[in-house]
């Protein structure tokens, strides 16, 4: 068991938070939709919402269920830099040959 | 110029260090669960928890890699016959694997929490679960692959094509293999009638690969299929 597995949340909790996940899965596919539908809701709304939607997901799977909240600041810390510079490192690459407008 | 002579000499290791005092063999902190048989490092985490944690790490060069990879290509021109996998998205159906693979890290979640109270049958009936619906998404992945290559979006009819089977079959490889990990630890719980505490880190162990494995699909799933 984790180091501090006393603090882990017990399964409903684990329950409510996969039930957050499919809500916010849903919301994901309904945004999806209402792009394809409706001519006022444009990419500019939906892109955005969509990549927030998603970090929120990832931040709820990493957080709650590997229990990355639980663990020490060290692991966190190593995880996420490791996230960070992989995510700077292709946003860069990718500006650099023009499939993102970074500025 | 600083005199190197009267510089401060480097820390040497300490070559009776106080128990509980981060030699690497020991919690440091006192915590003492030692997980069956592991080590800790200094960092008072186990060695092999970290090591799993710096593999997932870099995991995330190699898929930061295929999603860059597929989005250079995604909005080129291969010609005004050319097919692209957007063009046969099936945005229902995916959601629907989608929801699968995101079910199962609450499996796993609970098998992790069901060894946690040593109820080990309901962390068998868990961990078997979670396999199941690994498979289930597999096959659909699987399914997709099939309808797009009889639609004529074979492997090398174009680079964005190539660059969508990598990704999306490499991760698929990776569930395979996190499928495979778990009947293994479900198999050795059915055939033992219980896990060791050897093996019960493992289970810890494997849920975060399978968590990883997940939370890559919620990136995929995004910039790869909906945002179009």
């Amino acid at each position: 068991m984790a180091d501090g597995a006393h603090h882990h949340p017990t399964p409903k909790q684990y329950v409510s938070v996969a039930l957050v996940l499919a809500v916010l899965t849903a919301l994901e596919v309904a945004l999806f939709y209402l792009e394809s539908g409706v001519e006022a809701v444009t990419q500019t709304i939906t892109v955005p919402a969509l990549l927030i939607l998603s970090a929120l997901k990832f931040y709820l799977v990493v957080a709650m269920f590997m229990h990355l909240r639980y663990e020490r600041r060290l692991l966190s810390r190593f995880f996420t830099s490791g996230a960070i510079l992989a995510g700077a490192l292709y946003l860069i690459t990718l500006s650099a040959l023009g499939a993102v407008a970074l500025f | 110029m600083t005199d190197l002579a009267s510089a401060p000499p480097l820390a040497e290791p300490d070559p009776d260090p106080a128990p509980g005092g981060g030699d690497g063999h020991g919690a440091p902190d006192g915590h003492g669960d030692d997980h069956g048989g592991g080590h800790h490092a200094m960092t008072g985490i186990d060695n092999r928890k970290l090591g799993m944690w710096a593999f997932l790490s870099s995991e995330f060069l190699f898929f930061g890699a295929l999603i860059t990879n597929y989005l250079l290509f995604k909005g080129r021109d291969f010609g005004p016959d050319a097919l692209y996998p957007v063009e046969l998205y099936d945005i229902p159906f995916t959601s629907i694997s989608s929801f699968v693979l995101l079910m199962s890290s609450l499996t796993m979640v609970l098998a992790h929490s069901a060894l946690s109270r040593d109820d080990q049958a309901q962390t068998r009936t868990w961990l078997f679960a979670t396999a199941a619906l690994g498979m289930v998404f597999v096959a659909g992945q699987f399914f997709e692959f099939t309808e797009f290559i009889l639609e004529g979006l074979k492997l090398n009819v174009n680079p964005a094509a190539s660059a969508f089977y990598m990704l999306t079959g490499f991760h698929g490889v990776h569930v395979v293999i996190g499928v495979l990990m778990l009947l293994i630890l479900g198999g050795k719980s059915l055939r033992q009638g219980r896990l060791s505490e050897r093996e019960g880190f493992n289970v810890e162990l494997v849920g975060l690969y399978w968590h990883f494995v997940d939370i890559i699909w919620i990136v995929i799933f995004v910039l790869i299929y909906l945002i179009q």
